[in-house]
């Protein structure tokens, strides 16, 4: 076991992964109560984001302007396959609406390799001008950009509950989570604010795609397959609580960086979200699955 | 569960419960003829480098046909498979270096470990909605991924994995004595796979067949008919397995060499994709899906275009299929051949209007 000043680098880094696990979680969740999808291109999207503001900086773009064009090619595609496929798939199982998520990641995945290959060993990187500056904490390093990615997995998490409690369209989607075809009887304009909650899990995607192009690396294939740690964090709450998301995305980011110093277990870290569903799944009361099945059937 | 990914009309689903009437003769000997062709004919016609295509067709096909098994038949989506491939092959790699065992009692060995090992991973998952399945199975394929990385495949080194990193002359994986050569391995595979594509038929019209169409219809219905849906799901999940771990072996007698990095996540999912584009109600769907993903890689190889396109159209076929069309390219093609066919004659006899869409 190493010394405890090797793990507390980690502690800082981990907290700011948990952050961003976060805020998609909380995406895909709102995602899910309000139009039954799980949104499995979540990271693809904002890959696809952060793989154009790259271009856009290596054009010699400024850098706000790239980050508001990552978060709006990622919101803009999300919306476009809500408005376009949402409907046309909004009686079917949750199991084909999340399958139907996958095409948009094919699609994504194939254009992202094709326009920006990595088979020329060209390495990419975004990084934010928040990640020069920041503070210590004793021995320890915090970036701006680790607090700005903790940050607004708090921000977001907070911003959505209190939006889902006490607006208008968020108690329209807490509506529909419920029940799409009485909330559409009462006189909610369903496919509204369907839309709405598709273009915010859009941002979210971008935001989140953004923070991680800096924090991981710019990689499609990385970027694509980093919504797993935050589906463990969704899957463990259950597709329901943000609360519970939030926490789950928490434990997930830090215990995997919390791992890397440990040399037995550092090379098993990226399994951290399976081992963590997985004991989830298992200890989760069958009574309440049935409960929710039944609830969604 | 409930609504799964059947969308067919309950109308226009065949009765397979026919006697063997002439129509059914003249299927049996058209498959026997194609079969008979494909093993004897293939070798002579085609070049090594197709038919070593082929002989990964005829792998990928008891993969496809595994996950059809599951999607089409039990209503289950894994995300994972490619991962479980990868356990087969592991094991039966591990296998044919430590031990001197003939060719076909490693496979067996190979499906049954990889069963139990698919077992395992499904148990906890198979409590749940179909949702949670397809989750922890993605998940799974990324942790099989990180493990592989580190474990590497055994290339006839000592101890648990067999693996010896500092290995200068690293034997290749040894073939079946009797299917040494490509086109003699080719034929060997394909056996194999005709012999899973009979497991399969075995399992649909019996018993378990019957369980998950009940299953796929509706859980709750199919538990209120006194059938153990746990069980049956369960047993489906084995079976996927085993014949998934079976193509694992035949895949790394197929390559002689495996790597970690020739088992991504992402092929798990592209997987799935074309095997929805194949179609997952008939057992052509599965050899259709193979096609689509192991020949037309090769062929576009062949003319030097890039693999992404073939992503990208795959893609397009998901959103494809579970919109318009839900039992894939198996049963759409010759659908569209015949309204093609119908507008066509309509259109020779009379200049009428003609209502039907050809797409």
């Amino acid at each position: 076991m190493p010394p405890w000043s090797d793990f507390e680098p980690f502690i800082v880094s981990g907290l700011a992964l948990g952050g961003v696990y976060a805020l998609s979680g909380v995406g895909l969740v709102v995602l899910y109560r309000a139009t039954g999808v799980l949104y499995l291109a979540f990271g693809a999207v904002g890959a696809m984001g952060a793989l154009t503001a790259w271009s856009l900086g290596q054009a010699g773009a400024p850098g706000w302007l790239t980050w508001l064009v990552c978060i709006a090619v990622a919101a803009a595609i999300t919306l476009a396959y809500g408005v376009l496929f949402g409907p046309a798939l909004a009686k079917r199982d949750p199991l084909v609406k999340a399958v139907a998520t996958i095409g948009l990641t094919l699609i994504l995945y194939g254009l992202m390799d094709l326009l920006w290959t990595t088979s020329g060993g060209e390495a990419r990187s975004l990084t934010l001008p928040s990640d020069n500056g920041g503070f210590s904490v004793g021995q320890v390093q915090v970036d701006w950009t680790q607090v700005i990615a903790l940050g607004a997995g708090v921000v977001i998490t907070v911003g959505t509950g209190v939006f889902l409690r006490y607006t208008k369209l968020g108690t329209a989607m807490r509506a529909m989570a419920n029940d799409r075809e009485i909330t559409a009887t009462l006189g909610v304009p369903v496919r509204r604010v369907e839309a709405a909650a598709w273009l915010g899990c859009g941002v979210l995607a971008g935001i989140a795609g953004l923070l991680l192009a800096d924090l991981v690396a710019l990689d499609a294939t990385t970027l694509t397959f980093l919504v797993i740690s935050s589906l463990a964090a969704v899957l463990i709450a259950r597709l329901r609580s943000i609360t519970i998301t939030f926490v789950a995305a928490i434990v997930v980011g830090l215990l995997h960086d919390l791992l890397t110093p440990i040399t037995s277990l550092t090379n098993y870290r990226d399994m951290t979200p399976f081992v963590l569903a997985a004991v989830a799944l298992l200890v989760m009361p069958r009574s309440q699955v049935m409960a929710q099945s039944r609830e969604e059937a | 569960m409930g609504a799964d990914l059947s969308l067919r009309n309950p109308a226009d689903r065949r009765t397979s419960r026919r006697r063997p009437g002439r129509p059914q003769l003249i299927r049996i000997a058209t498959i026997t003829v194609l079969l008979l062709f494909v093993l004897f004919g293939f070798p002579q016609l085609l070049s090594l480098y197709y038919i070593d295509t082929m002989t990964q067709v005829a792998v990928y096909s008891m993969v496809t046909l595994a996950l059809g098994v599951l999607v089409g038949r039990v209503g289950l989506v894994s995300l994972g498979q490619v991962a479980v491939l990868a356990i087969g092959a592991w094991v039966a790699a591990r296998l044919l270096f430590a031990t001197t065992q003939p060719y076909p009692v490693v496979l067996l060995e190979a499906g049954l470990i990889t069963m139990v090992a698919g077992v395992l991973i499904g148990l906890p998952a198979l409590r749940l909605r179909g949702l949670y399945l397809a989750l922890i199975t993605l998940m799974f394929a990324g942790a099989i991924t990180v493990v592989l990385a580190t474990l590497n495949f055994p290339n006839g080194g000592h101890g648990f994995t067999g693996y010896n990193g500092s290995l200068v002359h690293i034997p290749p994986i040894r073939r079946p004595a009797i299917a040494g050569g490509d086109p003699a391995y080719f034929r060997y595979a394909v056996i194999v796979a005709i012999l899973m594509f009979a497991l399969v038929l075995a399992h649909t019209k019996t018993k378990p067949g019957r369980a998950w169409a009940a299953i796929r219809q509706s859980e709750p219905a199919a538990l209120a008919a006194g059938i153990n849906t746990t069980l049956y799901k369960l047993w489906a999940f084995a079976l996927a397995s085993f014949i998934t771990g079976v193509a694992g072996g035949v895949l790394a007698g197929a390559v002689h060499y495996l790597y970690s990095i020739g088992f991504p996540t992402q092929d798990s999912i592209t997987l799935l994709a074309v095997t929805l584009m194949g179609g997952v109600y008939s057992m052509w769907g599965a050899v259709v899906a193979a096609l689509l993903y192991q020949f037309l890689p090769a062929l576009l190889n062949n003319w030097g275009v890039s693999a992404d396109w073939l992503t990208i159209l795959f893609g397009l076929g998901v959103l494809q299929v579970l919109t318009t069309a839900p039992a894939g390219l198996a049963d759409q093609v010759p659908k569209d051949l015949a309204r093609l066919g119908r507008l066509l004659s309509r259109l020779l006899s009379r200049r009428s209007p003609a209502p039907g869409k050809t797409t």
